[in-house]
């Protein structure tokens, strides 16, 4: 597993917080959630995904709730605060500016 | 941050925190259901159990290391290191508690030298005065001719008040106190009193605690409104806070008055240092013996002080560009050249010069802050030591991945918190020699308050020491400690140690002996300035003599009754066997006399220019200059015809027949007293110079008057007796007794102890032993450092003494190479601390009396004094460094 370039592990982020904006989850669910919507193409390895979960917590945009999942273990799930919500939004307007200035770069060089 | 963004963060923080071992706990959880899922998922693709279990965790690359990561997202590690750091250094301290115990009471012996010393200075010219806005307070001086500065008179400052109503919110009239008796309820008990315009208490902005002040509209006629307001402890000392003190009727020096109030805690007037215990009508002082009638409208009586109060927004330079134009008009007035000045009151009050006060303060800081700073060496040596011993252990944190500014702020953290110990036990023990220092006894009647206490400045000070001391004595050696090389200090053990380190203790050695050797000069020069000037020649001989003052007119006499009385007392005192002769005085030498008479003198006119001649004077009786044992030069003493009815007669002192008579015969001469021109006084007799109003001059004109012509109701006698004049204390108390039962006797003291007075030697005797204690810690302090720091050195060449020793070195040179190096540290030290004294000396040369600042005497006492010890210390360690067994010695680590 290659190490994500430094623009990815930027957006890893806003990523994490858009798979939790959806439902609350365990890391667990993040990291088959993760892996399943990106076609493996954004991996993500669980030794980073964790420790960027406890960050996301301590900047206070998602909280984690221990609850018993339908198989009956008691899980950590995490879900998104008023104040990730707003996180996300301006993190998903930064990405939208700059994946579109980055193309059009990119085809400017093309043309 | 936004504060919404707290609202989810802090309890997070705490809970990291506080609840650490849950969050571990839930994070381990997490993890574990992680794995166990991922475990799951394999399976389910048809791995073995193991095999799954194993690429779960490798994916989770180490379950430990992801769990650090985790906790190191907390944000708070900071804090829980300095929390483990501080467990640690807490542990360490008690397991060495020898080395704990030295480094704390050696620290505190240096910050409460500092504490007691910044607690004195801070009531002396720190603490501002307890008025309002105290920076917008000023007073005025006048100068005539451009000479002098004095007061204003009365007449003048209504003047300068209405002229300068743009600059000054106020001015105020206050009479510098003096000291009366107070009888309530037939008891006297002697009071000190202002006299002050009825706006200064306004001016100062303070409320009553009790009654009320004296109004505005009192206090501008002589003789009205005989109020009386009392400082807050004075009440407190002397009526136990009755408040039913408000309104009863009292006598303040012999005259009606009622006590209307009380000023509130904390204030005592205008002058550090002396209690002001009451204030009456400035109208009410025209009933003083040493006040004309008419001082409230004549314009020579220049003594009084001006209290103004800047406006808001207005500075020192404005008003006085207002004093200067107010000046211009007297001067025109006057015809002659006046100037006004205004200067701004400091913490230290009304005091003459504050910088004799701020000066002597600084002094002592630098001397306090150097005890400190050879507490610090000291401690700084042990750190080295222990630091040296210490290195194993940081290679071994420093290879197991403690990075170095961790292990540096791990090793801060014991100094500081054995700063933080040392600080608090020197706080208790500045306390204390602070309270030692307010109940240091003044033989005098004056009243003088020592306010010491700890206010937040002294806390504050203490506290910067503190950590000062904290950083400074632990960063080198942290500094050293982490920059050792691992690998090598783990091989070679303590012996690794470079050369460097033992260079910088001798160093610092070095630099106690010379710190403490200043220490130990300087409070040499303080304390043969002290032997001089109590062995001064005075112009009069203070042993032998008893003093003991009484006031018949607090008995309720009336002046003949007073005379007959006084008269009485002289009488039975000469009769006593053990007596050699008795007189009264007015006043005794460096009492809290002050009185000075503005003089005509016939035949001496003053230069053009120059103000009326002012010459000191005191009353006395017959006998005085026997009993003193002055010198009369010429012509005689006073006798019984020196009626109070005949030509009034003066004796003068060399100064006053020199200054005013050059060489004339000053028998016979007439001079008379500015207030009193009306009775020429003749000189009967010259006497030798001798001090009389303070240790500080002493050939100033100065005459004698007699008591029975100049009559003055307190009056002190003096006794020469045979034997130890204490031995005569209760007979002559008893004697007094006998005459009038009712008769208030106080002072009773011998002259000699007369002598400890602001005026007199206690000034020489507070700084000689305050110095002297100082330079006791330093040579402790220097003790200490020498003997430890060779001791251990010669510990540390144990190994290599064997070696000398097993290849034949005799004992005797082991002994001298040891005994060299410590000879040398000395030497330096030696040589270091009588140049830094000799700079330190230059700076307090005003502060002696009759030594010089290089007085070879102190320096070489104090320099084989201190080399002696250091030696000393020296030789111990050498010795047992001599008496090594090699086989020991070889077999050591």
């Amino acid at each position: 597993m290659s190490k994500p370039s430094d623009m990815v592990q930027g957006t890893l982020d806003m990523l994490l917080l858009k798979i939790l904006a959806l439902e609350p989850m365990n890391g667990f669910a993040v990291s088959q959630r993760l892996k399943q919507v990106s076609g493996d193409v954004l991996q993500m390895s669980d030794g980073s995904l964790y420790p960027a979960l406890h960050k996301l917590e301590q900047e206070g945009w998602i909280t984690a709730e221990w609850k018993t999942s339908i198989n009956g273990r008691r899980a950590k799930y995490y879900s998104l605060t008023r104040l990730g919500r707003r996180q996300l939004e301006k993190e998903t307007d930064n990405w939208g500016r700059l994946s579109s200035a980055i193309s059009r770069v990119v085809k400017l060089k093309q043309a | 941050m936004r504060p919404e963004h707290w609202w989810y963060t802090i309890p997070l923080r705490l809970r990291s925190l506080f609840r650490r071992r849950q969050a571990d706990r839930e994070l381990d959880d997490e993890l574990r259901d992680h794995v166990e899922q991922k475990t799951a998922e394999y399976v389910a693709k048809g791995m073995t159990p193991q095999e799954a279990r194993r690429q779960a965790l490798l994916e989770l690359r180490g379950i430990e290391q992801t769990k650090e990561k985790c906790r190191d997202t907390r944000r708070v590690n900071w804090l829980q290191d300095l929390l483990q750091d501080l467990r640690y250094a807490l542990r360490m301290l008690r397991k060495s508690p020898a080395f704990t115990t030295i480094a704390v009471v050696t620290l505190a012996l240096g910050i409460g030298a500092n504490t007691a010393i910044f607690s004195l200075v801070d009531c002396l010219v720190v603490r501002p005065l307890p008025v309002d806005h105290p920076h917008q307070l000023a007073y005025l001086i006048s100068s005539w001719n451009g000479n002098g500065s004095k007061g204003i008179s009365y007449p003048d400052y209504q003047e300068i008040r209405k002229q300068t109503v743009s600059v000054f919110s106020d001015l105020s009239v206050i009479r510098m106190f003096r000291t009366d008796g107070l009888s309530v309820d037939g008891k006297s008990r002697p009071i000190s009193v202002a006299y002050a315009t009825g706006n200064f208490f306004g001016q100062m902005g303070i409320k009553p605690a009790l009654g009320r002040f004296i109004l505005p509209s009192e206090g501008g006629a002589a003789g009205a409104d005989p109020v009386l307001v009392l400082s807050y402890s004075y009440w407190k000392s002397q009526f136990a806070g009755d408040p039913n003190i408000i309104g009863k009727k009292a006598l303040a020096n012999g005259q009606p008055v009622t006590i209307v109030g009380v000023a509130p805690a904390g204030f005592h007037g205008l002058i550090s240092l002396v209690d002001v215990q009451g204030y009456m009508p400035l109208g009410m002082a025209v009933s003083l013996k040493d006040e004309p009638a008419d001082f409230l409208v004549t314009r020579d009586n220049t003594s009084l002080v001006v209290m103004a109060r800047l406006r808001a927004g207005v500075n020192l330079q404005e008003a006085q560009s207002a004093l200067n134009v107010v000046a211009q008009r007297l001067s025109e007035q006057y015809h002659g050249r006046i100037t006004l000045s205004a200067r701004r009151l400091s913490p230290a009050g009304l005091i003459v010069d504050p910088r004799i006060l701020t000066f002597v303060s600084f002094i002592f800081l630098l001397l306090a802050t150097s005890v400190l700073v050879l507490a610090c060496m000291n401690i700084a040596n042990l750190f080295l030591v222990r630091a040296a011993r210490r290195q194993r252990e940081m290679a071994m944190r420093a290879a197991l991945g403690a990075t170095r500014s961790r292990l540096i702020r791990q090793l801060l953290t014991e100094s500081l918190l054995l700063a933080t110990l040392g600080s608090v036990a020197g706080m208790i023990l500045g306390l204390n020699a602070s309270s030692a220092f307010s109940s240091i006894p003044l033989h005098t009647t004056l009243p003088i308050i020592l306010d010491f206490h700890f206010d937040w400045r002294v806390f504050a000070y203490a506290l910067a020491a503190a950590v000062l001391t904290g950083v400074l004595v632990g960063i080198v050696p942290a500094l050293r400690t982490a920059h050792g090389d691992v690998s090598e200090i783990l091989h070679e053990g303590e012996r690794a140690l470079s050369a460097g380190g033992y260079r910088m203790r001798n160093m610092l050695v070095a630099a106690q002996v010379g710190g403490s050797l200043m220490l130990l000069i300087v409070a040499g020069l303080f304390a043969r300035s002290l032997e001089k000037v109590q062995r001064a020649d005075l112009g009069f001989d203070a042993n032998h003599v008893l003093n003991l003052s009484v006031d018949p007119h607090e008995a309720g006499y009336d002046e003949s009754q007073a005379r007959e009385f006084y008269r009485a007392l002289l009488d039975r005192t000469r009769a006593l066997p053990g007596v050699q002769s008795a007189s009264l005085a007015a006043a005794v030498p460096m009492g809290y006399n002050d009185s000075n008479a503005a003089l005509e003198i016939d035949g001496y006119r003053p230069p053009k220019g120059q103000e009326r001649p002012v010459a000191g004077c005191n009353s006395v009786s017959s006998q005085y200059f026997e009993t003193m044992r002055i010198p009369l030069l010429r012509g005689r003493d006073f006798s019984e015809s020196d009626g109070q009815n005949s030509q009034r007669v003066a004796i003068v002192n060399q100064a006053f027949a020199d200054r005013y008579w050059h060489g004339e015969d000053p028998i016979g001469q007439h001079f008379r007293n500015f207030g009193d021109l009306g009775h020429p006084i003749e000189v009967v007799g010259v006497v030798k110079d001798s001090y009389e109003d303070d240790i500080f001059t002493k050939d100033q004109p100065f005459f004698f008057a007699s008591l029975t012509q100049n009559f003055d109701f307190r009056a002190t006698l003096q006794v020469r007796t045979a034997a130890a004049p204490e031995a005569m204390e209760r007979e002559l108390t008893g004697l007094v007794r006998s005459l009038e039962p009712a008769m208030p006797v106080f002072d009773v003291q011998t002259m000699t102890t007369a002598l400890d007075t602001l005026q007199g030697f206690l000034i020489f005797r507070f700084t000689a032993a305050l110095a002297a204690s100082l330079g006791i810690l330093g040579l402790l302090l220097a003790v200490v450092g020498v003997y430890g720091v060779i001791s251990y050195a010669a510990n540390q060449r144990t190994h290599e003494i064997g070696i000398r020793l097993a290849l034949g070195a005799q004992p005797a040179q082991v002994l001298k190479m040891i005994f060299r190096q410590g000879f040398v540290i000395v030497g330096v030290g030696v040589l270091g601390g009588v140049l830094a004294a000799a700079a330190v000396a230059k700076l307090i040369g005003n502060l002696l009396f009759g030594v010089p600042p290089l007085d070879p005497l102190t320096y070489i006492a104090a320099s084989l004094l201190l080399a002696g010890i250091a030696m000393l210390a020296c030789y111990i360690p050498a010795r047992r460094a001599m008496r090594v067994d090699p086989m020991v010695a070889l077999r050591y680590e």
